[in-house]
């Protein structure tokens, strides 16, 4: 049983077809990346999985449960986690408390209660080596510190798929390759899947993922194992750069 | 042990009513202050449970606190015969609590699935709209409103009935000011509190993260609403033993309650009380200098404190704290 | 006879529902453009019957010609309080600036109070009358219908034939684009803000005819809720909207008072209010954004 089925999953704005008939799979512990140029309808496709939006005609079903018109906090508790492009930690409230929140509230949250969801929040805060900051109110740090609270406020939810959305613009090579190892050790250690959403960060893609899917103008334009798509003349033509040689070159 | 450091943070809150209550029986002259201050505290913990921990207003807020009053009322108007004696005080706060509850039932159906400014619309007439219910239907003798007080006297008795209605309708009121801020204090410390601390910071995030949000905001709601419901019951019906419905949904105590929240600090535990302190000892002296003048002066205050201090007094003095052992007591 | 009074009372309640349009307008401007909700908007119109009064009793200056007045004062009010306090409140939380808006109404609620005095009162503005058999119609509110008309013309053509008008509309649209484009947004903001509060302060003046006694400081909360009935009717962000959706409700309201008034054992004047109430909540309930599209 796939984890994750999505099928010919439409969804338009006004005239605009953002997503246009895309289908899918996502295998337990796998790790998929969207990808595409702008305007893609990527962050479209990830809202649709998320249930932040209802998908106009289509499917989607995780886990053998129909969830096509679960409303977000109904998916979350199934298993389905997600970070944003641009962190939105809950200002107010403590790095510690953010991350509880996540695990109170979770797939697991049902069996946990608010001291043994500080406890584990302090178990991902050791992790991500967010101690330091602890209990400072979420809001007054830096983007990249905040990223990691996203981070690790969506891994406190226990997820089995997490979507994270460009979890790496912004970084520098180094901090992307050390994000890189990083997730592969969650992703083993939790068996999550994860679909990553990476732009243009080849880096990420390549060294993450083992599925790459393609996206043009709101449809599916490839699906294949990693190498196959980052050298795959159509992917080369749409973006206009020239994946395969950039990693020849890192 | 951990369990009571958790709640530790009621302690300053009981000081603080202790010494009010206090200071009251010591100096009787001065009940009534103590007495109207310990209604902006109740009215300010029951309004911060909602407007406070969900970031929403309700516009309409008062016509819970005048839905209470008709609780107690219909209760001793129609039932002063029935030889309940006292009984009928506690039939009457049940009833506010079910009238506030059915009312907060039928505004939160349609506004508590609307965001933020749509929220504020659907409720800026539910005061003006129950109110003209009362009277367009002639509900509870409608405009003409009802008075109570040879009722309650042949259902309790003259020297009784005088006592409920000058030190125990207060001794009520003080009461529901603290059962606010223990179910406050509870709901902090429990997830119903997290989960509405990130929906007020980001509805959309928060749902993501797996909060039913709607589920909290109704929680919030009704007891917020049901708690305005046993303060009506107590400081405007037992109080005063009538009942009109052009005074008890009147929006300016809605505004009144709004200050109060701003001016302590919004979401906050003490903040209700030192806002109802403050505001409440302005009005009186105000009252005695530039009669009249109160809310022209407060209505600029709270632009003020929105703009400049978002976060009110007891929001400032928490940050000042932040790092010493007060903090575990100021929240 | 019941027809007759029917149809009377429709005809009422169409005259008055163009004077509502108009004076939801503003609401809905400064909502389009700002994306904040004038909870204060009754106090508004409170000013503008203010200005009426006291320019027809002391001065002899007829409604129409307290129209100009009372735009200028609104736009000046307009400017003031968009620089002391919405401007720094559009970037924060939704429910500052409802608090902000809410707070300035009872700050003009309170001036009044203290300069008028609570007590209610009234002009009679002495002109003839049409009569069309079933009902009378007097000329000081057909004149008030026609101004209401006349403005939403003038405010279309702003909107579509000016540089200005046009410079607001693409703010509305897209305020990150229309920087781009070189428009001054801040300026647009203010703007808005302002006319919406002229015109908001106008139909005050308008609404006079309709008012003979009763005019006093709390006079607006009434009108802020049937505006936001009328608002959500016709599209919170369309003025134009607001026109069409003031005539439905102007119907509504006059056709609900007959109906009420029918039934015995109701207040037919309160159950109107009330009934405006309900209205509002199930217009939400089924379609927040607005039940008439308009443009």
């Amino acid at each position: 049983m796939p984890l994750l089925k999505v099928k010919n999953v439409t969804k338009r704005f006004g005239g605009l077809v953002a997503v246009d008939n895309i289908s899918f799979e996502i295998r337990h512990g796998e790790t998929l990346a969207i990808v595409g140029p702008n305007g893609a309808g990527k962050t479209t496709m990830f809202n649709l999985i998320n249930g932040v939006f209802p998908a106009d005609e289509g499917q989607m079903i995780f886990e053998d449960v129909d969830v096509t018109n679960f409303p977000s906090y109904r998916r979350a508790h199934l298993g389905i986690g997600r970070t944003f492009q641009i962190p939105r930690p809950f200002a107010s409230a403590t790095v510690r408390e953010n991350i509880a929140i996540g695990g109170m509230f979770g797939a697991a949250g049902s069996e946990v209660n608010v001291d043994e969801a500080l406890e584990m929040a302090d178990h991902y805060i050791d992790l991500m080596g967010l101690t330091p900051h602890r209990d400072k109110p979420a809001g007054g740090l830096t983007p990249i510190e905040k990223k990691m609270v996203e981070i690790a406020r969506a891994l406190a939810m226990k997820p089995r798929l997490l979507l994270m959305d460009e979890a790496m613009a912004g970084m520098n090579p180094t901090d992307i390759d050390k994000m890189v190892v990083f997730l592969k050790e969650i992703r083993d250690k939790e068996g999550i899947a994860i679909v990553a959403m990476v732009e243009h960060i080849m880096r990420a893609v390549a060294g993450l993922a083992e599925r790459v899917l393609v996206m043009h103008q709101g449809a599916k334009l490839v699906d294949e194992p990693t190498q196959e798509a980052l050298s795959d003349p159509k992917v080369i033509e749409v973006y206009l750069g020239k994946p395969a040689e950039e990693l020849n070159n890192a | 042990m951990r369990q009571l450091q958790k709640f530790s943070p009621i302690l300053p809150v009981i000081l603080a009513y202790g010494v009010l209550l206090g200071i009251g029986l010591a100096y009787p002259g001065k009940w009534q202050l103590i007495a109207q201050l310990a209604f902006y505290c109740a009215l300010g913990q029951a309004f911060n449970l909602f407007m406070g921990m969900t970031g929403y207003v309700d516009f309409g807020y008062v016509a819970f606190v005048g839905v209470g009053t008709y609780g107690m009322a219909v209760s001793i108007y129609y039932l002063y015969d029935k030889g309940l004696g006292l009984g009928l005080v506690l039939i009457g706060l049940v009833l506010a609590a079910v009238f506030s509850t059915g009312l907060s039932l039928a505004v939160g159906a349609v506004a508590l699935r609307l965001r933020g400014a749509y929220f504020a619309i659907a409720t800026i007439g539910v005061n003006e709209g129950f109110r003209y219910l009362v009277e367009g239907a002639r509900i509870w003798n409608g405009a003409d409103g009802m008075i109570f007080s040879r009722h309650l006297r042949k259902a309790v008795g003259r020297e009784t009935a005088m006592a409920l209605s000058t030190q125990w309708a207060d001794i009520v009121v003080f009461g529901v000011a603290v059962l606010a801020a223990v179910l406050t204090l509870v709901y902090m410390r429990n997830k119903v509190g997290y989960a509405l601390t990130a929906l007020r910071e980001d509805e959309d995030a928060a749902k993501v993260m797996g909060i039913n949000v709607t589920k909290y905001k109704i929680i919030a709601f009704i007891t917020s609403a049901v708690l305005a419901g046993l303060l009506g019951a107590s400081a405007w019906a037992l109080k005063l033993t009538y009942v009109y419905p052009e005074d008890v949904f009147q929006i300016h105590y809605t505004v009144e309650a709004i200050i109060i929240v701003l001016l302590g600090g919004a979401g906050t535990l003490l903040g209700p009380i030192v806002g109802a302190l403050i505001y409440g000892f302005s009005k009186y002296f105000l009252a005695i200098v530039l009669p009249g003048f109160q809310l022209l002066i407060f209505a600029p205050v709270i632009i003020v404190i929105i703009v400049l201090f978002p976060e009110g007094t007891v929001g400032i003095f928490k940050k000042k704290i932040r790092g010493t052992a007060l903090e575990k007591f100021i929240i | 006879m019941i027809f007759e009074q029917l149809s009377g009372n429709l005809l009422q309640g169409v005259v008055l529902g163009g004077v509502y349009g108009m004076a939801t307008m503003g609401l809905s401007l400064i909502f389009g453009v700002l994306k904040v909700v004038n909870v204060g908007h009754g106090a508004f119109i409170m000013v503008g019957a203010y200005v009426a009064l006291i320019l027809f009793q002391t001065l002899g200056i007829a409604p129409p010609l307290a129209v100009p007045v009372a735009l200028i004062l609104g736009m000046a009010l307009g400017m003031l309080f968009y620089y002391t306090s919405i401007k720094k409140l559009l970037k924060g939380p939704e429910l500052a600036s409802l608090l902000a808006t809410f707070s300035i109404g009872v700050i003009l609620e309170e001036v009044c109070k203290q300069l008028f005095t609570s007590e209610a009162r009234g002009y009679h503005w002495d002109l003839d009358k049409l009569d069309l058999g079933f009902t009378v119609l007097p000329y000081s509110k057909l004149i008030a219908f026609g101004g209401s008309i006349l403005v939403g013309l003038l405010l279309y053509l702003w909107f579509h034939k000016t540089r200005a008008g046009m410079a607001m509309r693409s703010v509305v649209e897209d305020d990150e684009g229309a920087r781009v484009c070189g428009i001054n947004v801040d300026w647009e903001y203010a703007l808005s803000f302002s006319i919406g509060i002229g015109l908001t302060v106008v139909s005050g003046v308008l609404l006079t005819m309709f008012i003979p006694v009763g005019i006093n400081p709390y006079m607006g909360g009434g009108y802020t809720l049937k505006a936001f009935v009328i608002a959500v009717l016709g599209g919170l962000a369309s003025p134009y909207g607001a026109f069409f959706g003031g005539l439905v409700f102007g119907l509504i309201e006059n056709g609900s008072y007959t109906l009420f008034a029918q039934i015995p054992g109701l207040e037919p004047f309160a159950m109107t209010r009330f009934f405006s109430f309900v209205m509002l909540l199930v217009i939400l309930l089924i379609r927040p954004t607005g039940l008439l599209r308009g443009k």
